[in-house]
């Protein structure tokens, strides 16, 4: 009886697998190619997770830094349960090989010095996520969409996400400077034109305000340069509370940025701004956003 | 006494060496260690891709770091020497995080290497200013000297391109994840150091009694300088490219051993090694399952085994 | 070197008339909304509220010059009686290990043990380094005088390593305070604003006039251990009085800008090349030229990479390790 139960199952994953035949994309390494589709997939950094949890695919194994939290409640909704795989810059390999994954995906910026070792466990899909601006992201989750066989419903989420993106951008008004910016107990960091965050402001039809120098995605900002980038919208993340921001706001200094003039200060969820970057995430920040112009009315 | 703590020391290493086998985010029975080195055991990877590379090289890196470390002490002889004060992590550091902030796309498989140069870069830099005429003291406050240009340069290049703050930080406090048989393949060559070391045992002893009896019993003092710092720096330049910068393993480790089997050379070196190997097995160990599974790098292990025991340890001797 | 013969109060006006104009320099350079050197001028004396930029000079620049001035002064005092106290020429507050105490201290504090909070980062900072300053001076037997100046200064060594390694592990098990802490580590004024200055500037005070009074008594300390004693020194309390002072110096110092290094090496070098070795001389000058570092390298940090900012404390340090590696080459040890 367990001989025919393994049979009729073998048959059934080979049937699978011709199915959906061997697809090829390109990954940071070269060609990626991958014949099955994937199961039991274990991630590496919270913007595939956001890729997954589009079409509706959850992973077994997220690096999450061992705080589930890090991860917006949408997406957790959405996936259910996963097993934590340890820190974004040092995963355990022997959790990833525990878990029995047959596909792992990896960021380039963090995990190419583990590569050798990740393909040893499982096909490891190697993209771009830590300092990949909006536009790389997309192809990104793309690539993604294909290699979990699940080709059509991600070109068909990112047409959505695009509408979604339009619509939203619609209800916002056009060109106004809003500038992103997390903030920790001693630092400001503003994060560029150049970073995720500046991208998706982009995309959603507003303008980045000019921070000088664009060679950084994030960049450590005084007072006095934050009154020199002086955007309209400042939205800012607190990663702790009280922040270095609200520190500034007794200062003499804060009531002449404009935005403080006008009240256009806005605290938004710092893991969804900075952490996630993934379509899921970039539609909550369209929505932060409309929150944010809807208020001042 | 002396002897009689060498089986011990050993006995600890095995023990130590299973452990770290057994160990990790997931426990594996000792049974089934050995199915685990043949290809389609499940353990397989586990074991033989990772766990057992990985504790080789932290025997051996932990063995090279405490044996320079001991050279260092025997030569320099100030019980506060060690292979940091050549500033020969420092510069390897400087050049690993030049190649990161500088390269951010360049393969990280030469990583090693850059910091081999970079390390020996340092050493010559030490010896060009320092000769082979310098009082021992002098040269290692050169070399501290040295070891803190380089630091601030790390720290400027650190804070101006701020972006790669981690991976540089991961790297500069030592760690042994993500380490296989290609970074054990290349420290083998290096493994041939360690008889050279062994061999300087007793001209090491003999410049203990002074510089003069050991010239009048035929020991050239200054050449067995050079040749021991070479060695050291030899050991601790391959270890630190490999692994990173490792603290305290090189100024512990000797005094441990010091305390167990007494300061003659000709067993302190192989005692020393022995014990090297246990602390830094001890570290990856403890760094590894203590919050699974959230791996700590090795360095900050040794770090906090190795600091409060080595301020008791000077306490106390005063 | 007759042009440096000048007599001690024309070299403290000199001095005096260059702290000037590097802070008057430092009020309006870089600055991407454009500061005049005239508006720094007017924002001291009769402000126009509405003028951004001079709100820009009141409000940030101002504080920050000052309490450039103190710190600077503040370090350069304390290297300057660390080194009268222990004799020896290598001896700061970088170099002994009060810097990477004082960076443990404020580290821990702030990441792994927030709720220590009601500690204060700056006393975390104040005894960290005062632990650390205790283990060197143990450890390098500075209590029995002597020459070695080796082994104290390898005692440095050994515990600021100890430290720096604590702070690293503090910093990666808490990696998102990362980039925080590490500008704090190297020091910078970015955030100094009239509140550091208020809190500052009393124990500053106190800080100088204690060095002041104890420099008659660092020229006894020159002449040895012994030959002090005979003068009727009681060597245990001016150690302790002076240990004391260091780390009042360097702890207000540290806590409001951060662990800024070499400036206590540096200066007292240079005024000793200005001054002579009269302690009651080269102190002030000292002070002054500290200051005057502090706030050039201020300047200078913020041209570097322009519009963002270094830390002040990254320069110091790129211009005080070389100055190491010279004194440690020309001092026979």
């Amino acid at each position: 009886m367990k001989r025919l139960l393994v049979i009729a199952l073998s048959t059934l994953l080979f049937g699978f697998s011709l199915i959906a035949q061997a697809v090829s994309v390109e990954d940071s390494k070269g060609t990626f190619s991958i014949n099955y589709v994937p199961q039991r997939i274990v991630v590496l950094e919270f913007s595939f997770v956001d890729a997954l949890a589009a079409v509706g695919v959850s992973p077994v194994g997220i690096a999450d830094d061992k705080d589930s939290n890090r991860i917006l409640k949408e997406i957790r909704d959405e996936i259910g349960d996963w097993a934590s795989v340890g820190t974004r810059s040092q995963p355990s390999l022997e959790t990833i090989s525990s878990l029995k994954p047959d596909l792992i995906i990896a960021d380039i910026s963090r995990h190419e010095g583990v590569y050798a070792d990740l393909q040893k466990i499982a096909p490891t899909l190697i993209l771009p996520s830590r300092r990949a601006t909006y536009e790389e992201n997309l192809q990104a989750t793309a690539i993604i969409g294909k290699a979990i066989g699940k080709d059509k419903e991600m070109q068909a989420r990112l047409k959505k996400h695009d509408e979604v993106m339009a619509e939203l951008a619609a209800q916002l008004p056009k060109g106004k400077e809003v500038q992103f910016g997390v903030a920790r107990d001693d630092a400001l960091f503003l994060h560029t034109a150049d970073s995720y965050a500046g991208g998706v402001i982009r995309a959603l039809g507003l303008k980045n305000a000019n921070t000088g120098r664009s060679d950084d995605a994030y960049r450590q900002t005084s007072l006095e340069q934050l009154l020199t980038v002086n955007p309209d919208y400042f939205i800012v993340g607190n990663y702790v509370t009280p922040s270095i921001v609200d520190k500034w706001k007794s200062e003499p200094l804060w009531s002449i940025l404009k935005a403080a003039k006008n009240n256009h200060i806005y605290a938004v969820n710092p893991n969804t701004w900075s952490r996630c970057r993934g379509i899921i995430s970039a539609e909550t920040m369209g929505q932060d956003l409309i929150k944010v112009f809807n208020a001042k009315k | 006494m002396a002897t009689r703590s060498l089986p011990f020391l050993i006995l600890a290493m095995i023990g130590l060496l299973i452990a770290n086998l057994m160990f990790g985010a997931v426990s594996i029975p000792f049974k089934q260690i050995l199915a685990g080195l043949q290809t389609g055991n499940e353990h397989y990877f586990t074991i033989h891709e990772y766990r057992l590379p990985r504790t080789i090289l932290a025997m051996l890196v932990g063995a090279m770091m405490a044996l320079a470390g001991a050279l260092v002490q025997g030569v320099i002889r100030n019980p506060l020497a060690s292979p940091d004060v050549l500033g020969v992590s420092h510069g390897a550091g400087l050049a690993a995080v030049f190649y990161m902030t500088f390269f951010p796309n360049a393969d990280i498989s030469w990583l090693p290497a850059v910091a081999l140069v970079g390390s020996l870069v340092a050493a010559l830099m030490l010896w060009w200013l320092c000769g082979s005429h310098s009082s021992t003291i002098k040269l290692a406050i050169t070399g501290v000297a040295l070891a803190a240009l380089y630091a601030s340069c790390i720290d400027f290049l650190m804070l101006v391109k701020p972006l790669e703050i981690n991976n540089a930080l991961l790297w500069l406090t030592g760690s042994l994840w993500g380490r296989g048989w290609n970074q054990l393949a290349m420290l083998l060559p290096w493994l041939l150091l360690i008889p050279f070391a062994l061999w300087l045992a007793k001209p090491l002893n003999l410049i203990h009694l002074g510089d003069d009896s050991a010239i009048s019993l035929g020991i050239k003092a200054n050449k067995l300088r050079l040749a021991s710092l070479a060695i050291a720096v030899g050991l601790t330049a391959s270890c630190v490219a490999i692994c990173g910068p490792i603290g305290f393993l090189g100024l512990v480790a000797p005094h441990l051993t010091r305390k167990l089997v007494g300061g003659r050379h000709q067993i302190l070196l192989p005692a020393t090694m022995l014990v090297g190997a246990i602390l830094l097995l001890l570290a990856d160990l403890v760094a590894r399952t203590i919050d699974p599974p959230i791996e700590l790098p090795a360095g900050i292990m040794t770090a906090i085994i190795g600091a409060p025991y080595f301020l008791w340890l000077l306490l106390r001797t005063k | 070197m007759i042009s440096l013969r000048f007599s001690f109060f024309a070299q403290c006006l000199l001095l005096l008339l260059l702290l000037f104009a590097c802070s008057w320099i430092s009020l309006f350079s870089w600055s991407v909304i454009t500061v005049t050197p005239a508006d720094a001028l007017h924002a001291l004396y009769n402000m126009n509220q509405d003028s951004i930029a001079q709100h820009i000079v009141h409000d940030l620049r101002l504080p920050r010059v000052l309490v450039g001035i103190m710190v600077g002064a503040n370090l350069a005092a304390a290297g300057v009686i660390m080194q009268g106290l222990t004799q020896n020429p290598l001896a700061s507050p970088s170099v002994l290990g009060i810097n990477a105490g004082a960076a443990l201290g404020m580290a821990s504090v702030s990441t792994i043990a927030p709720w220590f909070g009601l500690l204060g980062s700056s006393i975390a900072a104040i005894i960290g380094g005062g632990i650390a300053w205790a283990f060197v001076m143990l450890l390098g037997s500075a209590w029995r005088g002597g020459n070695e100046h080796g082994r104290l200064v390898l005692a440095g060594v050994a515990i600021s390593a100890l430290c720096a390694a604590l702070t690293k592990a503090v910093i990666i098990i808490a990696e998102d305070q990362a980039a925080g802490v590490l500008t704090w580590l190297a020091g910078s004024l970015t955030d100094a604003r009239w509140q550091t200055f208020d809190s500052l500037w009393p124990v500053c005070l106190i800080g100088l006039l204690g060095a002041m009074l104890i420099a008659p008594t660092l020229n006894l300390l020159q002449l040895g251990d012994d030959n002090a004693r005979n003068l009727g020194v009681s060597l245990m309390w001016v150690k302790l009085g002076g240990s004391f002072l260091v780390l009042l110096l360097v702890g207000s110092a540290i806590s409001s800008v951060g662990a800024i290094g070499f400036v206590g090496l540096l200066v007292p070098h240079m005024a000793r090349m200005l001054a002579g070795q009269d302690h009651r001389k080269f102190l002030p000058i000292a002070m002054i030229l500290g200051a005057c570092l502090v706030v050039l390298s201020d300047t200078v940090s913020r041209g570097i990479i322009y519009p963002a900012e270094t830390p002040a404390g990254a320069i110091l340090a790129l211009i005080g390790a070389p100055f190491f590696i010279y004194l440690v080459r020309k001092r026979t040890l």
